[in-house]
């Protein structure tokens, strides 16, 4: 089961998809694994109220990685492990180089994740209050 | 042959090694934005203060048509000068003349000088610009490095030694730089590299380019090896010039200390509010030291590696400090690897020239994780509590905010031998922080009470409010005096004057075992 979030004309659908046999099925033609590009329309979505349920449990949060938005070539890593308190963009939005994308909770700090260069926002990869690692990739940009 | 004739023929050969590989040559190191080994001396040095040694030196090699190719020079440009009128000495490659390699005579022409700077006591600079080891004379050149290193290795901590990279230096050649103090690189056409991309392709596959892989920017970022990179040689020139006001000729002389314009006892209101009310959000340390400086003129060192820590060259009351700093805006100003190698070998520079150290200490730890322990943090982290040890130059710790745990112990503490430990009232001086401090003390308490959350915050504040604070450590002596953050100037530059006399002795040995 893999779960994506469609925004459509500004509302948001959790969709939920299920992948049926995918690995036994070899040469089924150029999109067979294709599926992360292309928006899952057939499956009738599961369509729930925007944002994800708020965490309850305050030691650990950790709601699950969803990417929004396309991949871009410039991967925006976390430089430690921490905690997501802050996304200060939006996916399409031009960011100039140094600008603050998001806030990390870390080594008790919120530091501030600076845009690398002048960019767009391609992609983000996680949500409030998801934990992360070093490596992790927070968004991307193009 | 007449004496006039004579005199005539010295200047004929004297002009022809001014002219180093030939027009054609010249005007190909100008195309590839590099100027000529002669033209970098007469930058960098005093107008008119160089002198030439060895100009008529020549290679002795006679396989692989050496006698033909060989050129009055061998290759590098040796002597001294005077930079702001101080006493250098100096080689610089010619590439020009067989592509700048090094050879035994052309070797031989750089130990000359360094020994000469050794008994002189003045700083050595080495400008490189060399394909590297001289084939044609085989293993006469790879001795050649050997003695250039071991001379570099025995200056070092005796002069202060400059390398300068302007074009490719790779292979053995990088080890003579790698030993000095400091490197220079320039933008685009300086290389540095054991192996190159070429090497690289076929060893493992990887493509990588010169730049990529061993130019200014990644060394200047990424490695380490290089602490300065410059857009262009005049900016470099320029960079090395200011470095060496700060430095003094050698281990026994002091650093010159200039006049002071601007007032050692300003107070600056503005570090009062420096500190955000919130301890977990950062600030920008650069500002604060450059408001403690002379004319707020901080000079800094390895800009752009491990840039969660903050190294450089400032004054105060005209007398040269070598300041250490975190920085929490970078990864919350952690002490990992890179930044504990940066930090020990720059506390033992300052050390070995006899420059007054002086930390501006907000380190919230360690960086946890698995590629840091498995990096070496323990190996590296050991490096600066060694350093700061072992320095007997005076020693003073600002402690500005976060001093957690083992980062505490390392950032110039008092029980590593600091002279002089001064506290902001906004010092957190702790063993560990709130958070974590309550989930270990309160374990038990938080998974019986009735609201977890609400307890677990209870007892944060209660432990922020009782160990959060620079009281308790100054309480013990561990701190020697809280003061306002508008005095800080007024007060390091009095600490400096009380110290300038400070004499600490270490019992007689070889050397110590630094755990490099």
């Amino acid at each position: 089961m893999r779960k994506f979030i469609v925004n459509v004309n500004g509302n948001r659908y959790e969709v939920e998809v299920e992948e049926i046999g995918v690995p036994a099925q070899p040469a089924q033609g150029a999109n067979a694994d294709a599926a992360p590009a292309v928006p899952p329309k057939a499956v009738d979505p599961v369509v729930s109220a925007a944002p994800p349920p708020a965490p309850r449990v305050e030691s650990t949060p950790a709601p699950q990685a969803v990417p929004q938005g396309s991949a871009g070539a410039y991967e925006l890593t976390s430089p430690m492990p921490g905690t997501i308190l802050d996304i200060r963009v939006n996916i399409g939005e031009k960011v100039k180089k140094g600008t603050v994308v998001a806030i990390l909770e870390a080594m008790k700090m919120e530091n501030e994740i600076l845009a690398p260069k002048d960019a767009v926002v391609a992609g983000i990869n996680v949500t409030r209050n998801q934990q992360v690692n070093s490596g992790d990739i927070i968004m991307t940009l193009t | 042959m007449t004496t006039h004739d004579k005199i005539d023929g010295l200047r004929q050969r004297k002009e022809r090694t001014l002219k180093g590989g030939g027009e054609e040559r010249i005007a190909k190191q100008h195309k590839a934005g590099k100027k000529t080994a002669r033209e970098r001396l007469e930058h960098l040095l005093d107008e008119g203060s160089f002198v030439e040694i060895d100009a008529f030196v020549e290679s002795r090699g006679t396989d692989f048509g050496m006698q033909e190719k060989k050129t009055a020079g061998d290759g590098v440009v040796t002597g001294y000068g005077t930079i702001d009128g101080r006493l250098a000495f100096i080689s610089s490659q010619d590439f020009t003349v067989i592509g700048g390699s090094l050879g035994e005579m052309h070797a031989k022409k750089i130990t000359k000088v360094m020994d000469m700077a050794m008994k002189m006591g003045a700083p050595f600079i080495s400008i490189n610009d060399s394909g590297g080891a001289r084939i044609e004379e085989g293993i006469d050149a790879l001795g050649g490095f050997g003695e250039i290193f071991r001379r570099n290795t025995l200056a070092s901590g005796v002069i202060p030694q400059i390398s300068v990279i302007m074009g490719p230096c790779a292979g053995g050649a990088v080890y003579s730089p790698a030993i000095t103090d400091f490197i220079f690189m320039v933008e685009k056409t300086s290389h540095m590299f054991i192996t190159g991309p070429s090497v690289i392709k076929a060893v493992t596959g990887e493509n990588v380019t010169f730049e990529a892989l061993g130019g200014a920017g990644a060394h200047s970022t990424i490695s380490g090896v290089a602490h300065f990179a410059s857009p262009d040689e005049e900016t470099c020139f320029s960079q090395i010039k200011k470095l060496i006001s700060f430095l003094p000729d050698n281990n026994l002389s002091d650093p010159e200390i200039l006049p002071c314009q601007d007032d050692v006892n300003r107070l600056d209101e503005d570090l009062n509010s420096i500190v955000p009310d919130d301890p977990n959000k950062p600030y920008d340390m650069l500002t604060l030291i450059a408001r403690v400086v002379d004319n707020r003129d901080f000079f800094e060192v390895h800009e752009g590696f491990a840039r969660n820590l903050i190294v450089g060259f400032g004054r105060i009351g005209g007398r040269t400090v070598g300041i250490v700093a975190n920085q929490p805006r970078i990864l919350a100003g952690v002490l990992d690897v890179d930044a504990s190698d940066k930090a020990a070998r720059f506390v033992r520079f300052c050390d070995a020239f006899n420059i007054p150290l002086i930390t501006f200490t907000d380190v919230p730890g360690y960086l946890p994780g698995v590629k840091q322990e498995h990096t070496g943090i323990i190996r590296h982290g050991a490096k600066l509590l060694y350093a700061f040890s072992e320095a007997t130059v005076p020693k003073i710790n600002v402690i500005v905010r976060k001093a957690y745990g083992g980062a505490y112990i390392a950032m110039n503490s008092k029980h590593l031998g600091a002279d002089m430990v001064l506290a902001w009232p906004t010092a957190e001086i702790a063993v560990m922080g709130p958070e974590g401090a309550a989930n270990i003390i309160f374990r038990k308490e938080i998974g019986m009470a009735k609201d977890p959350i609400a307890f677990r915050q209870e007892k944060i504040r209660e432990y922020r409010d009782k160990f959060s604070n620079p009281y308790i450590a100054a309480a013990r002596g561990y701190v020697d005096d809280v003061i306002e953050p508008a005095e800080t100037r007024q007060r390091i530059a009095g600490t400096l004057d009380m110290l300038s006399g400070k004499r600490e002795t270490r019992p007689p040995k070889k050397h110590g075992n630094i755990p490099v």
